[in-house]
């Protein structure tokens, strides 16, 4: 895999929100890359910085919110180094994303064929507008709409059906890279799986990568080859998806998420929420940011941050981990 | 358990709302005589997805939405359409806990007068509310009590919200607890918790649960039995294990089919993904126009509630 150019390379990556309260750490120190027709799963709770990382690779950072440190580079481009007019260009054409609530991602008075034709024109001003009109009707047929929806608005569609339109919408100009933020999240469990059925379909077509955000451990496991575990702003392990249960070497954040979830057919059903709460990202515990909730942490947990070590399948960043191969990155 | 009286009793209860259909009145039914009966320290969960009628089932239970048809009884009471003063009096026996702890407190009291309030509203008085105060944070687990007490809701993480919620709700001793997805809104490492502790009050109090949820492995983890709702109609009902194991009916297939982690694997059947139409007036099993196993009959006809076995039965022409 390592003689393919990766699609994303995330370096050192930090972001900070400037609050009231002070800086707030929300991306620390990250390391990630992402190949070529790979999907990727990027799971950690609420604060965790997953989506924060997500807007930052697409330079959508607004307000209050910068990199402070490291670089983000798709397909070899640093995109805090385009100009607006070659970030408009690079956008859709080679990275785009999906965003987490379909209604808000719509414009609720265009139709939906306008708003497809809209990002094409506008990421692509060559293209004719019978040209995108044209493709904006395969795409309806790519995610399994009826044609006659080009002239709906977002309202006349169901929750699963808009999805499938700002799914369709990122894919639109083919990119190479797709960024997808809880996609599936407010739908029900029947449309969220035939939407992600059709978000693998499309995936094996077009050959896209994803990084594919989410909260919901077993869904990410199902779709992702792999996972990212995050946690206050650090990507704590890097784990095949194969691997995700218990039983295997995994990270005592990543156990204790696993401990923490009913499974649908195991024969024993005990379950173990992980004590307190997450950390501020305000003042981050010294050390190992989980050490307050880890049941093994160590007094050397509370005083050094730990180094990363390769598994057999994974990369774990533990003190706990120690006997294993030191790496420099994940 | 089986030889213990029933303490919450629904016998074909119905909910309509009334729907302006292009100027014509008419109704929705998002319950649709649905029957069960729920013994004491009993959970039955309550599984459906948007728009199965299963929020509404709960708030029918507590009186927050009138019945329209059928009976209620709780401890054998009729509490159908009792008013004031009984429907106080019935409120001691029955609570709910909402799903979003965000929005069900309110943001300008400290947590004591939360709990304060319906422990006053309910006869306590003097130093015992106090002590009941202490008793009731100590039982959720939020210690330190002292300092918990003069917080407010945006001083605490959604878990500590939710627990607050269900501290509120124990308040006046309940026999009865409606939970209204009480962990969906809340991070995985804190569902846990919260699953456990309304565990722990079902053993300490014999608390009898409706825990409505549209996660069948949560309803498997927590609920004795499980109860799977479509377009207002029970589709199936057996005990949790039963349920996810040997599945009779084609939606409750479905959804298991649909959960993740589920083992079952392979591509879903072909079904349209079109929301359960509930207006007044519908003929056949609401699932039918979704059904991979359709057939003409289930288009005319209610289905028959066909016995499984003695705790489980299904509503499907085809079983």
């Amino acid at each position: 895999m390592s003689d393919r150019k990766p699609v994303l390379e995330i370096e050192d990556l930090s972001v900070a929100y400037q609050t009231a309260n002070g800086l707030v750490n929300a991306v620390n120190d990250v390391n990630l890359k992402v190949y070529p027709e790979e999907i990727v799963g990027l799971v950690g709770e609420s604060g965790s910085g997953k989506s924060t990382m997500a807007y930052a690779i697409m330079r959508l950072l607004k307000g209050d919110a910068f990199v402070t440190k490291g670089h983000i580079k798709v397909m070899g481009e640093d995109l805090y180094a385009l100009s607006p007019k070659e970030l408009r260009k690079f956008r859709w054409n080679k990275i785009s994303m999906v965003f987490q609530s379909a209604m808000s991602a719509l414009n609720p008075v265009m139709t939906v064929q306008t708003q497809i034709v809209d990002t094409l024109t506008s990421h692509r001003p060559e293209m004719s507008k019978a040209e995108a009109i044209k493709r904006a009707g395969e795409l309806l047929d790519v995610v399994r709409i009826d044609r006659k929806h080009l002239n709906s608005y977002p309202h006349e569609l169901s929750g699963g059906m808009r999805q499938r339109v700002v799914i369709a919408i990122a894919i639109a100009l083919s990119p190479g890279f797709v960024i997808m933020d809880e996609p599936t999240t407010a739908l029900d469990v029947v449309v969220q799986r035939s939407i992600l059925d059709q978000i693998r379909e499309i995936q094996q077509v077009e050959k896209f990568a994803v990084l594919f955000i989410s909260h919901d451990f077993s869904l990410v496991a199902e779709l992702a080859s792999q996972v990212a575990i995050m946690y206050a702003g650090r990507i704590v392990e890097l784990t095949k998806s194969g691997t995700l249960r218990l039983g295997e070497r995994h990270h005592p954040y990543t156990e204790g998420l696993l401990r923490a979830i009913p499974h649908l057919t195991a024969d024993e059903v005990v379950i173990e929420g992980i004590p307190g709460t997450p950390p501020n990202l305000v003042n981050l515990p010294s050390g190992c940011a989980f050490y307050p909730r880890c049941p093994l942490a160590t007094d050397e947990c509370r005083k050094a941050r730990p180094n990363l070590y390769q598994t057999d399948n994974a990369i774990i960043e533990c003190h706990l981990f120690k006997g294993d191969r030191e790496v420099q990155h994940v | 358990m089986s030889e213990q009286r029933n303490l919450v009793e629904v016998k074909d209860l119905l909910v309509k709302f009334p729907i302006a259909d292009g100027g014509r009145r008419s109704f929705i039914r998002p319950v649709d005589h649905v029957s069960f009966a729920i013994k004491p320290g009993e959970v039955l969960a309550l599984v459906g997805e948007s728009g199965s009628g299963k929020s509404t089932i709960g708030k029918a239970l507590v009186r927050i939405v009138e019945p329209s048809e059928g009976t209620i009884h709780v401890n054998d009471q009729d509490v159908t359409h009792i008013k004031r003063r009984e429907l106080v009096a019935y409120r001691r026996y029955v609570q709910m806990v909402f799903q979003d702890p965000f929005g069900s407190l309110n943001p300008t009291r400290t947590i004591e007068q939360h709990l304060t309030f319906p422990l006053k509203k309910h006869g306590e008085r003097g130093t015992n509310v106090s002590t009941s105060v202490d008793e009731l944070l100590e039982r959720v687990g939020l210690t330190p009590v002292a300092e918990t007490r003069v917080k407010f809701p945006h001083e605490l993480s959604g878990g500590q919200r939710q627990r607050v919620a269900i501290a509120r709700a124990l308040a006046v001793n309940p026999k009865f607890l409606v939970a209204d997805e009480p962990i969906s809104m809340l991070d995985v490492s804190i569902r846990a918790g919260i699953l456990k502790l309304m565990n722990q009050l079902r053993e300490d109090f014999n608390l009898a649960f409706l825990y409505i949820t549209h996660d069948l492995a949560s309803a498997r983890y927590f609920g004795n039995r499980i109860m799977v709702l479509y377009g207002g109609k029970v589709m199936e009902t057996a005990n949790s294990d039963e349920l996810i194991r040997h599945p009779m009916h084609p939606y409750t297939r479905l959804l298991l089919a649909a959960t993740p982690g589920s083992g079952i694997r392979g591509a879903l059947p072909e079904t349209s993904n079109k929301a359960p139409n509930l207006v007044e007036g519908r003929k056949g099993c609401p699932f039918s126009d979704r059904c991979p196993l359709v057939t003409d009959i289930c288009r005319e006809q209610d289905p028959p509630i066909v016995q499984v076995s003695e705790t489980h039965t299904t509503a499907c022409h085809h079983v």
